[in-house]
Parts: C-alpha cells; structure tokens; sequence
C-alpha cells in the first residue's frame, strides 16, 4: 500500500500548444480510490499513464509512496493496470495471462498457483482458468484483466476506463463489484473515467480535469454540494446544474422581469464591479410557488421518468409574450402534478442551494 | 532473384475492418452465384494453368518420335522411371535438391526472424529516422536485381564463395518486402495497450517480441515463410550467377540440363520434373494457405 | 525480393541518434526516454546489416563499376573512364534492340495478362462451388519456376516434337518456327510470363474486389445499374489503385526479363536467339558481364535498366496522383 503523489507532473507532446497535462498537483492517501475524471482529451488518461510509467513526464515529479519514480519504468514502480481493452494475451490461458507477470519476476511455480487461484477464487473464474480469452465473454474478460492486476499484490491499481467495453447492465453490476473489491483489498487506486456518475459512485475522491488542468479533486459529496467553479458545477450531476448569468439589482440578480434573490456580501464580490453575475442551482433544489412570487419559467418540455418528472423551460413570462432569457432552466417536480408544456409556472430557488460565481473567472464565491 | 514477390496490392485498398474472416467478405459485391459460363470459363483457365505441368508428365515419358506423333500421347508411361534414371545421371538434379531445400530453408528462417524484428520496430516503436529507414526499405523493393549482382559476384569472388552455398543465401537472407507485409499485418493485429500490458507485467524488450508480438504475429509469420520459400527455391539469376553445375541448386541445374546439348526432350522434361515435385507437394498440401496469405497480402499492402 | 541488403552500417551513420531538437522544449528536464526508443535500432539492425551489405553497397557500387571499363577477369583494376559506357550504351545498337524487344515483350506479356487476370477474377468473386480449388490450381503456375516453366514450354513451342506444331497441323496450319521468328519467339516468351502471372494477379484483384463494400453494390443495384454497368462504374474505379500497383509490378518484373529468353532457346546461349530476336536488357546484361566479361558495360545496362523502372514508377505515381485529384 501506498500513497501516490503527482507533483507539479507536465506532459507536453510535441506539436501542441498547451500541455496534456499541466502542472498537475495531487496527493492521493495510502488505500484511497480515486477517480480521474473529465470530458474527453482532458488529460485524464495521459496523468494515468504518466503515473504508469508509459508516458513520459516533461517537468515535475511521481512519488509512489514517497519514492520518486518519475524516471523509473513500469516494472520498477510496483503497480498494476487495467486496460479499457483489456489487453489480455490472446494466445495465453487465463492463468496464463494473470500469472505471467510473477512469472517474469521469477515467483515459484506453487506460489504463482496458489496466488492465481485466489484471484480467481476472489473474482469467480476458476471454471475458465484453463480458457483463452477469445472463448469468454466480455464480463468475463474484464474479470481476468482485473485478476492479472490483483495477483500482483501491487502498491497502487491503475484502471483506464475498464468499463466502457461492458454494456450498460453490466456496467453498473460491475461498478459496484470492482468498488467493493477494492475496499475489501485496501490497495490504492486510480481510475479514470468520462462518466461522472461511474465517477461519483465509486470514488472515495473525484478529481476532475478539463484541458490538462485539475480543476477540483474532493469529495463526490462536495464536488456536488459545493463546486469550485463553473465547469465543475455543469460537469457533475445528471440533468446538469442550471447556470444562468444576469445582471446585478438590488438585492438580487435580475433573471427575466423577476429578480433572484442573493446574499449581498456574495453579490457585491461575485460581480466585481462587472455588475453581472452568474448563479447555479440543481434540478432538485427548486420549489413551486404560488404565481407572482418567485422566478416565472415557461414550460417546454415535460419529461416523465416515473419516480420523477423534469421540466425543461425558459426563464420568462406570459406578460412580456416571450421568453426574455434563452437559458434552459431544468425542474425537477412530483411526476404526479407535474404542469402542462406551455404553462408559466413560478420557482423558488431554496436558500441553501444557490450556488454564485464571478462570470469573469467563474470561480465559487461563498 | 527476380523480382518475385511483388505481391502485395498495394495502396489504399486497406479493409475498413477485417473482411478476412468469413464475416464480412464475400459479397464483394456480386453476391450472385457462378453460372454455368462461369464454370466453363474457371475450369479452362484451370486446365491452361495446369495443364503444361501435366504436359511435363507426358513428354516426360515418351521419345521425340513418339512425341511428333499425330495424335501424340496423351497420358503418361513407364518410359518417365527411366527418364528420370538419365535426368539424374546427365544432371545432378538429386543434390540440386538437397541444396535447394537448404538454401530456402536457410532463407526462410532468416527472412522470417529478420523481417518480424524489423517489421515489429516499423510498426510499434518509435525512433529516430523510422520514416527514412522505412522508405528506404520500401524504395528498394524497385531496384532490380541485375543492380546489385555486379558487386556481389565481386565480393563473393573475393571470399572465395563462388559456387558455395553461403553465397545464395546471405544476400538473399532479408527481403524488402517481408519487412513491409509484417509491419502492415503488426499495425492493425498488435494493438499497443497489449504491449503496455507487457512492460506493466515487468516484461523485458526481448520477452515482449518473445512473449506476446511473436505470438501475435504468427499466423503472418507462416504466410511470409511460405511465400519466402516458394521464392527462394524458384529463385533463378543470382544462383545462376554464383553457382555452377557442379554444386547447383534446382534452377541452376535445370538451366543446365536446358542449355547442355540432350538429345531426348523427355529427359529434359523429366528433370524439370523432378526439380519441380517439391514444390508442388508443398503446394499440394500448403495451397490453400498460400493462397490465403497472398490475397491477405494484396489487401494489407 | 531483391538480393537484398545493404549495410546496416551505413544506414544507420545516416541517423542521427542524439536528439538534439528535443532541447528547445522550455521546462524539461531530459529524461531517459520510457518509449523504448533506442530498442527500435536493435529490431532493425539484423535486417538493415544483411540489407546494406548485400543490397545497398552493392546498388551504389554497380554506379562506380559503369563509370569504369573493368574486366571481369580483373575485378580490382579498372580503368576510370567516366561517362564512357554510357555514351557507347547509347550508341550500341544491341542496346537498342534489346530495349526494343523487352518494350514488345514487356507489353505483349502484361496488357492481356492483366486484363484476363481481371476477368478471372471477376469470376472468382461469384458465389463457388470449389472456390478454393479453383483459386489453388490457377495459382500453380506461381508456384512453377522460371527454369520448369521455360523449359517446358520451350518443349510444347518446339518446331519438331512441339504438341502446339502438332495441334497446327492437325488442324491443316503450317508448322511454325517459333524460335527463330521475331513475332512468333518474342510472343511464345510473353505466353510463358503470362502463364506464370495471370493466376497471380487475378488472386490480387479478387482480394481487392472482397473488400469493396456490399453497400456500394446494394446502391448501384437500387439505383438500376445492370451487373456490367456494377462492374465498369462500382469494382473497376474501386480497383484502380490495385490495378495501378499490378501494373507497376508487372512492368518491373517485365524489364528485369531474363530467364525466359535464356533457357527458351534450348542451347545456353545468352544472344537471345541467332539474331537477338528476342534479347532482352537482363540478358544482355548477363551477356556483357557474364559472357563478354565486360562488366563495366553491364553495370551501365543495369543502370540503364534502373531508370527505366524509375520513369514507370514516376510516371504512376504522377497518373495516380492526378487521378486522384480529379476525383476530389
């Protein structure tokens, strides 16, 4: 067991402008599961790679249990990976595939079967040890490569995307298979992953990226509670959190004829002196209120999902005859009373939950 | 050395996935079945490819003068045992053989060995001055043998190779074109996380290419080894060249079986014969797999 | 497959090996390189030392021999004597009469070779009973040697004992001498390559036919194209690349001619019949070298050959070039 840290780790391939990952600075704790995670070609799987030892770090330094291992190649690191393909070796047997490693480190015979069988054992493949991996199924497969990393009793877990292969079903069984493996085994890991609710729910931390920067790594219930800027807030939670801009009134920002109310402290150092600013608040933490009170939202769409309904409106108003705001407001309500399309209805957004960010740096201000 | 070999199409014709297995393929677009024309065409295009090697058979096994009968023989006799006994006796077709199957054999192991190694680095690791090296390998393939034989007669002589086996192996012992059909069949077979796989699991340079891209690589290793073979043994000026009768491969010595002054054809024809079998048992038993390996080839090229 | 290799040696001085751009990068500290870069020196160089020496050495040093009027009884004392040799290639009419007969050959051998070899796979590509027996047996005369394949049909083109002089006359035709005529001798070594190819290239073709995709088919039939419309405007332009490249390896293969005229006329004689009827430049070539023991003069043919293959080749790569262009 380990902890991992990422010091100020650079990558810049050749030909490019900006790096593919950028001074990238993060401590991840001895048996922690941490997530990468971020929209594509925001240098996740680069930071991944880079803590394997596949990609090259241009500046800044990997400790793995704090030993630089900024130049060691992967063998001398003492970790494993999880491919998104997989990877296993088409002509090797299972237990061929998942001993092969501690057969290069020259591990006794007994030994590597004994460490084999319980992997398989761990992971319900011991009916298919003798198999190659084109007789299995994808499942299947993603076990066996999940078992070439465990039998190793690495420092530190690597798994690029292995989900993504699996269909949606499946995904989820295994989401929390691979999630509870790992707390039962201790071994830090790392993860990376686009989906941010594959992210959210294995997880100990998340840390998101966008363009080869971190742009927060906590908590998923913090990322969710209180992101730290724009990006993250839109990025994490499905539907996504609404982020309207507007202009600042008294007390308030002003969203279509009605005003939003905000507190002034937040108000006067989110605007800076711009007289605009920019407020979030999730689908959830919306309520109905009676007509003239609130924030007026023209109903476009009503989505019905059984144990909730979403509305999918406009910031506006029968009076003025048009929206006068084209952000898309999302609502969740009670799928039973849900409005009609067409139909105005009034919002309130609860107090807590109103989140505010400079519209210039789109950084949180509490 | 001929310009054999040419083999693969080329260019842009590269499957989209993989139509090699029964999968895709087929349709070719004309999904209709063969008509009877059809199979009248096939079957005398068939016969014209056979045809004269069955021809070598008959004329084998008769006389001129049987042979200038009208109508001449058309099925093969007792005669052809002991036209092969004056074959062997008037040319040494029984150590052409032996030397045949040595010097291909050498070659093929060579090529094969030579050209993954080179094929693997072309098509998965960087270095420096790939891209020259592999146009140069590529750009080779059009310079015509007759280039480099003046040279090479020159070394051979000065290493007192002439009519040694050496001499028709070395030069021949890589192939330009090997070294491409690897690197096109390891770019879309190798895929690279499975290499990474290898260096996670502590695998040296030298057990990765053991251990997984040799393995990979097989099925592309045995079509290359096939068609190196063929070529080798059919292989005609060089060993011309640097071999004489008196330690000839095949060609060598059908060439001279063909130039020396017999006054029976059937002798001749018997000769070829012989020098011939090998290669059709092999092709006999291999053909459906060399068949595949080329036109894997022409699409992959 | 050409006597290949060249020297390794030399191929990799032309490589620079320190990198030396890499120090522009502002922050980096150089590493060692993960990406096992070096290693790709240590795969090639097997190949690239056989190939240099036995394939590159020899391509350049065949340059130095033609500019020298060398002997090949006397391989190291050559006299410099420019661009000599060329100048009396240019001037010697076996020079021409050998280009003019491997250009007839080169020709007769390749335009009907292609062109069955398209059908025969057009045919191919139909759904078979036997397809893989029909594919292996036209792939036989591949298989066939040079040297089998001459001889024998040096035996059935014989004027005497020939089984084609005895169909002719069975059916009330005169005999033909088809050794000493220039037509009939140059067009009985073009039957011999196409023999050997046609099998060859028709499996090329079809490869590249499988790989067409059904859908362009499906279209062109929903669009009321007739099978032989489907053939001239779906399979014919998608195989236009390939049948570029066949034509470019056919032409190669049809310069370098060498064993066909060699062995066709039975005797060993490298003058390609009594009057050069049907020498070709690689036997004249061999003739220089190996019979005239010139071997300054051969190197010039070679060379001479070289270009030639290297004026096909551009010119290919100029028509594919603008074909393509014309179709974007």
């Amino acid at each position: 067991m380990a902890t991992v840290t990422f010091d100020q780790a650079t990558r810049s391939y050749p030909k490019t402008d900006r790096p593919a990952v950028d001074a990238l600075d993060l401590q991840i704790d001895d048996g922690e599961f941490l997530v990468l995670v971020g929209p594509s070609g925001c240098g996740k799987s680069t930071s991944l790679r880079m803590l394997a030892g596949l990609e090259e770090v241009d500046s800044g330094a990997i400790r793995i249990g704090g030993r630089d291992v900024t130049d060691s190649p992967p063998k001398d690191r003492d970790i494993a990976m999880v491919f998104q393909s997989y990877a296993l070796y088409p002509h090797m047997t299972v237990e061929q595939n998942m001993g092969f490693a501690l057969r290069l480190a020259g591990v006794a015979k007994s030994e590597i079967a004994r460490r084999v069988a319980e992997a398989a054992a761990i992971l319900d493949l011991q009916d298919y040890l003798d198999r190659r991996p084109r007789a299995l199924s994808g499942g299947q497969r993603q076990r066996v490569a999940m078992g070439r990393a465990i039998v190793r009793s690495p420092q530190v877990f690597l798994m690029d995307e292995p989900l993504s292969n699996l269909d949606a079903k499946l995904r989820v069984q295994t989401r929390t298979q691979i999630a509870a493996l790992q707390r039962r085994l201790g071994t830090t890991t790392v993860y990376v992953t686009h989906d941010q609710v594959e992210a959210m729910t294995m997880g100990d931390r998340v840390a998101v990226l966008k363009d080869g920067l971190l742009m927060q790594c906590d908590t998923p219930a913090a990322l969710y509670e209180r992101p730290a800027n724009v990006f993250v807030a839109g990025f994490i939670g499905s539907p996504a959190m609404n982020v309207l801009t507007g202009e600042v009134v008294d007390g308030g920002v002003r969203l279509g004829t009605a005003v939003l109310p905000v507190p002034r402290d937040r108000l006067a150092r989110a605007s800076g002196g711009t007289g605009r600013v920019t407020v979030g608040f999730r689908p959830e933490c919306l309520e109905l209120v009676p007509p003239g009170e609130g924030v007026p939202v023209v109903v476009g769409v009503v989505e019905q999902l059984g144990s909730d309904a979403y509305l999918y409106g406009t910031v506006g108003d029968e009076r003025s005859g048009a929206p006068l705001q084209t952000s898309d407001v999302v609502v969740r309500t009670e799928p039973r009373h849900a409005p009609e399309p067409g139909q105005t209805v009034w919002l309130r957004v609860r107090e807590d939950a109103l989140h505010v960010f400079d519209p210039v740096s789109q950084v949180r201000v509490d | 050395m001929t310009t054999t070999l040419p083999g693969t199409g080329t260019t842009e014709v590269r499957p989209v996935d993989v139509p090699r297995g029964r999968a895709r393929r087929g349709r070719g677009g004309r999904s209709g079945k063969a008509g009877p024309v059809t199979y009248t065409l096939l079957t005398l295009a068939a016969l014209v490819s056979v045809f004269p090697l069955y021809w070598t058979v008959v004329a084998g096994s008769h006389t001129n003068a049987e042979l200038a009968e009208t109508p001449p023989p058309f099925l093969p006799s007792a005669g052809l045992f002991d036209n092969f006994a004056a074959a062997l006796e008037q040319a040494p077709i029984g150590k052409a053989i032996l030397n045949s199957v040595l010097v291909s054999g050498a070659i093929t192991v060579g090529t094969v060995l030579f050209c993954t190694l080179a094929g693997f680095a072309f098509a998965k690791l960087q270095f420096r001055g790939r891209g020259v090296l592999l146009a140069l390998v590529i750009g080779t393939m059009m310079v015509p043998t007759q280039l480099s034989v003046i040279p090479l007669f020159m070394m051979i002589a000065e290493l007192q190779w002439v009519n040694q086996l050496q001499a028709v192996i070395l030069p021949t012992l890589v192939s330009a074109f090997g070294v491409f059909f690897m690197r096109q069949y390891l770019i879309s077979a190798l895929p690279n996380e499975l290499l990474e796989a290898g260096r996670m699991d502590g695998a040296s340079t030298f057990r990765i290419f053991w251990s997984i891209v040799v393995p990979v690589a097989r099925p592309a290793m045995a079509v290359l080894a096939m068609l190196t073979f063929l070529t080798a043994w059919n292989e005609f000026f060089w060993p011309l060249i640097a071999l004489t009768t008196a330690n000839p491969t095949v060609q060598v010595a059908l060439a001279g079986l063909g130039s020396g002054y017999v006054p029976q054809q059937a002798v001749i024809m018997a000769g070829t014969l012989l020098g011939t079998l090998p290669v059709l048992i092999v092709f006999t038993i291999l053909g459906k797999q060399i068949v595949g390996g080329i036109m894997q080839g022409a699409v992959k090229g | 497959m050409t006597i290949a290799s060249q020297s390794t040696r030399e191929a990799l001085v032309a490589v620079p090996v320190s990198p030396a751009p890499t120090a522009q990068r502002p922050p980096a500290r150089r590493r060692r390189r993960l990406s096992q870069n070096r290693w790709g020196y240590a795969y090639v160089a097997p190949f690239f030392l056989v190939f240099g020496a036995f394939s590159l050495y020899p391509f350049v040093y065949t340059a130095w021999v033609s500019l020298h009027r060398t002997s090949l009884s006397d391989i190291d004392g050559g006299t410099w004597v420019g661009l000599e040799n060329y100048r009396d290639l240019l001037q010697s009419e076996f020079f021409w009469n050998a280009a003019r007969n491997t250009l007839t050959i080169g020709i007769l051998a390749t335009v009907p070779q292609l062109c069955m070899a398209l059908g025969l796979a057009h045919l191919l590509n139909y759904k078979l009973r036997g397809r893989t027996f029909f594919r292996t047996l036209m792939l036989m005369p591949y298989a066939t040697s040079i040297a089998a394949a001459t001889l024998v049909f040096a035996q059935l083109f014989g004027r005497d004992y020939g089984l084609i002089n005895t169909a002719l006359e069975a059916v009330g035709l005169e005999r033909i001498d088809w050794e000493s005529g220039t037509w009939s001798s140059q067009f009985a070594i073009a039957v011999i390559v196409t023999w050997r190819w046609t099998g060859y290239n028709a499996l090329i073709y079809l490869a590249a036919m499988q790989s067409i995709p059904g859908e362009l088919y499906e279209a062109a039939e929903i669009d009321g194209a007739s099978r032989w419309r489907q053939f001239l405007h779906v399979t014919v332009p998608s195989l236009r690349p390939t049948i570029l490249f066949t034509i470019v390896v056919s032409t190669i293969g049809a310069v370098q001619l060498f064993g066909e005229p060699l062995l066709f006329a039975g005797n060993g004689t490298t003058s390609g019949g009594s009057s050069g009827q049907y020498q070709t430049l690689g036997l004249l070539m061999y003739q220089q070298g190996w019979s005239n023991f010139h071997i300054g003069q051969a190197a010039t043919t070679a060379w001479a050959m070289f270009m030639i293959i290297l004026l096909v080749v551009g010119l290919a790569a100029v028509i594919g070039r603008l074909r393509a262009r014309a179709d974007r």
